[in-house]
């Protein structure tokens, strides 16, 4: 257990003088469940084997509590690691999986008993010790590694994509499993995925690389109500915010071409006066809005039901919005008690709260309280 | 387009029954989804109405008119397969232009005209810069796209569309869905569609067929499958986390039916449910044993008592979606899982902390054991 420092960390491979990673500063706090977030090629690869001493830092340094660990090999550094492909030894039972990295540092037998027992009773692995891997199902596989990744207490824990593959059911068991070993054993741990939904599921805070860089770092909150800029916004949340383009009308207002003229709506603070007049783009949650059938006044933008697709709690509408410019389609999610037909007109609803204002990639501040 | 209708319909493949005795019809202009796990035969079952799978007994009819005997070519169906079967040495354009040139259809389309329709569907796929192109330079999402592509350039009978989306990244899916909605409804085209993606099947379907080892298990509306589940076999095929299912014993106090699954779980069931649970119920070592079904959004949780039937139970992890949060419970057998409404946001309860836990009776079901579940 550690808090790890990254600082001005780059990885340039030298075959074409690739990026892995650019300039790369954060800091993990003891004890944090820290997501690693990103498109493939986004450079997370790249920061784990860093971090486990699998890969060498072309330049900045990693410091483990303080201490700086750049010539620090994986077992010096007191790393623990699970990767999607468990990687167990086929030839060990499952309590000797378990008990090898307790093995290789050469704890006795009555300690290392203790220890396997301990981390096979939270992941249900007691009746299973005595198996091979190869006799396992999937799931029990997967909890395998981890027990092995978790059974003792290292400096930092990677876990690396442990459950992208796995069918539904099983992932929301491992999930559960994963988050509550590290309530009980409160391991600094490291989580590396492409798939948003694992990170927001499972983290503390997350941090989002893309382009080799960081672009934002912060809870789920904090990326979900403030993104650093449009790749964030983009990446996260399914389905994605919706954009379209507006003018910025007064400091707390814009406008938004629609059938039937400007349609004018409210944000809440205020943005510089500089920017009255401009154009911007408008982005809303799906998430975030609401639909009525009748137009109670406000920041409500009249709409036709184009598509409506059930997903069991939820329904996702796609409506179109009749502008100057065309038509412009935008999502929607409600309840799925609510019931609308292709073709209806309704009115949306986005709350001035809701709102989010970017020029090009970049979000427009605002004032708050304005 | 075509009405589609099975007539008790079996296939053997040697002594194996891969489809036994499946009858439905699929409604001209209506979008049929087959839905079911690897192996339940759902492939099987497009490719008898393909004509590409012989049929062992039963019949296929399109507007009334038996098709068993009739070789693919004279069908008149189009299919798009989940492998994507394009010509490797012919480009994009050609790939998909390919159904409107076969005489079989005489189509006999001006250059211009197989143009307009190719450009239309390869843009409406969002695949429309990728004409020129050789599929060894495609990616399989793309590849994907390009043989859904071919198999939506043409007019058939019926399209039989056998997970078609299913490589690509979520994404894409989920806005290839729509388009694949769009189309439907624009075309008002005569679609089966087989998939073993739940989400996909709600979205898309008028009607939705739920296969099991070559029987059709349910058959509904998508809404009739999510909210009123026949089986616990169909609530564990849908949502994520799927239908909460938890076996217990039926026991009574003072007059009042119980739900007991382990100590601490004590359950009381409404009087109008306890009949259902009753039939549901078999004798395992002198015990009343049922299996109780509950989507994970119909349980509340509070730090306070909800109501006379709710009890208090310890935490053991909490998980979030964007909007929401995910708390499990672990019983000695089994996790169940709790979706906490969004209007209430992030859950902050502790790990271990007893909180208040409440099942709504009107969203609880007792189904009959006809699925083994794997022990935690």
């Amino acid at each position: 257990m550690s808090r790890v420092d990254l600082n001005g960390v780059w990885k340039i491979y030298p075959r074409g003088n690739v990026v892995g990673v650019k300039d790369l500063t954060f800091t993990i706090n003891d004890k944090e469940f820290l997501a690693i977030l990103g498109p493939s090629g986004g450079g997370k690869s790249s920061t784990l084997r860093m971090l486990a001493g699998l890969e060498e830092i072309s330049r900045g340094e990693i410091r483990f509590d303080g201490g700086v660990v750049n010539t620090m090999g994986p077992a010096e550094r007191n790393i623990a690691l699970a990767f999607e492909s468990y990687a167990l030894y086929q030839r060990l039972s499952v309590y000797e999986n378990i008990a090898f990295p307790l093995r290789a540092r050469k704890m006795k037998q009555a300690a290392v008993d203790g220890k396997v027992r301990f981390i096979a009773g939270l992941l249900d692995l007691t009746g299973l010790l005595a198996k091979f891997p190869g006799s396992l199902a999937g799931g029990q596989q997967q909890r395998v590694s981890l027990a092995r990744a978790f059974v003792r207490q290292p400096n930092l824990t990677l876990l690396d994509e442990p459950i992208s593959h796995m069918d539904q059911r099983v992932r929301a068991e491992i999930r559960a499993r994963i988050r509550h070993l590290h309530e009980e054993m409160k391991n600094t741990t490291v989580y590396v995925t492409h798939d948003q939904a694992e990170a927001v599921s499972l983290c503390d805070r997350m941090v989002i690389l893309h382009q080799a860089q960081l672009q934002q770092i912060g809870t789920v909150e904090e990326i979900w109500n403030r993104p650093a800029n449009r790749f964030v916004v983009h990446f996260v949340g399914e389905p994605a915010m919706n954009f379209m383009a507006c003018r910025i009308d007064t400091g707390g207002s814009l406008a938004l071409a629609c059938a039937g003229g400007m349609k004018r709506l409210s944000f809440s603070g205020a943005v510089d006066p500089a920017r009255v007049g401009a154009e911007a783009t408008l982005g809303f949650r799906p998430q975030e809005v609401k639909i009525a059938r009748a137009n109670g006044g406000g920041n409500t933008v009249p709409c036709t039901v184009r598509l409506t697709e059930f997903q069991g709690e939820t329904t996702v509408l796609t409506l179109s919005i009749d502008g100057a410019a065309g038509s412009a389609e935008v999502k929607a999610v409600v309840s799925a008690t609510e019931r609308y037909r292709a073709g209806e007109t309704v009115w949306l609803i986005v709350a001035p709260d809701k709102i989010h204002l970017f020029d090009g990639e970049a979000p427009i501040s605002r004032r708050v309280g304005g | 387009m075509a009405e589609v209708r099975l007539d008790n319909v079996t296939k053997l493949y040697g002594k194996k029954r891969a489809v036994n005795g499946v009858s439905f019809t699929c409604r001209e202009g209506e979008f049929l989804s087959i839905f079911g796990p690897t192996g339940a035969g759902k492939s099987t079952i497009l490719k008898m109405i393909a004509g590409i799978e012989d049929i062992t007994s039963g019949q296929i009819l399109f507007n009334g008119r038996v098709m068993n005997a009739l070789p693919p070519q004279e069908r008149n169906v189009s299919m798009a397969f989940e492998s994507y079967n394009l010509y490797p040495h012919m480009n994009v354009y050609d790939n998909i232009a390919f159904p409107l040139r076969a005489p079989r259809w005489s189509l006999k389309l001006t250059h211009q005209e197989e143009r307009r329709r190719v450009v239309e569907i390869a843009n409406f796929l969002g695949i429309g810069e990728l004409l020129q192109r050789l599929p060894q330079h495609l990616s399989g999402g793309q590849k994907q796209r390009v043989s859904l592509a071919r198999a939506l350039v043409r007019k058939p009978e019926v399209y039989l569309l056998d997970e078609p989306i299913a490589h690509l990244d979520a994404r894409l899916k989920f806005s290839t869905q729509s388009l694949l909605k769009e189309f439907a409804a624009t075309y008002r085209s005569t679609i089966i569609y087989v998939t073993h993606d739940y989400r996909e099947a709600l979205a898309l379907s008028d009607s939705i067929l739920v296969l099991r080892k070559g029987r059709i298990e349910q058959e509904g509306k998508p809404d009739e499958i999510y909210y009123r589940p026949v089986s616990d076999f169909v609530g564990r095929m849908i949502g994520e986390p799927s239908m909460n299912l938890i076996d217990g014993e039926i026991t009574a106090h003072n007059g009042k039916t119980f739900f007991q699954a382990g100590e601490s779980f004590t359950l009381p069931v409404s009087d109008r449910l306890v009949a259902s649970m009753k039939n549901a119920a078999r004798t395992e070592s002198g015990k009343s044993i049922t299996r109780l079904g509950i989507r994970c959004e119909h349980v509340a949780l509070s730090r306070n008592r909800i109501s006379e039937e709710s009890f208090p139970f310890p935490v053991y992890a909490i998980t979030h979606e964007a909007e929401s949060s995910v708390v499990t419970f672990a019983l000695e057998h089994a996790f169940f899982y709790v979706r906490t409404r969004q209007e209430i946001g992030f859950a902050d309860y502790r790990v271990s902390e007893k909180i208040w836990v409440n099942f709504d009776q009107d969203h609880m079901f007792f189904f009959p054991k006809t699925l083994e579940l794997a022990s935690r």
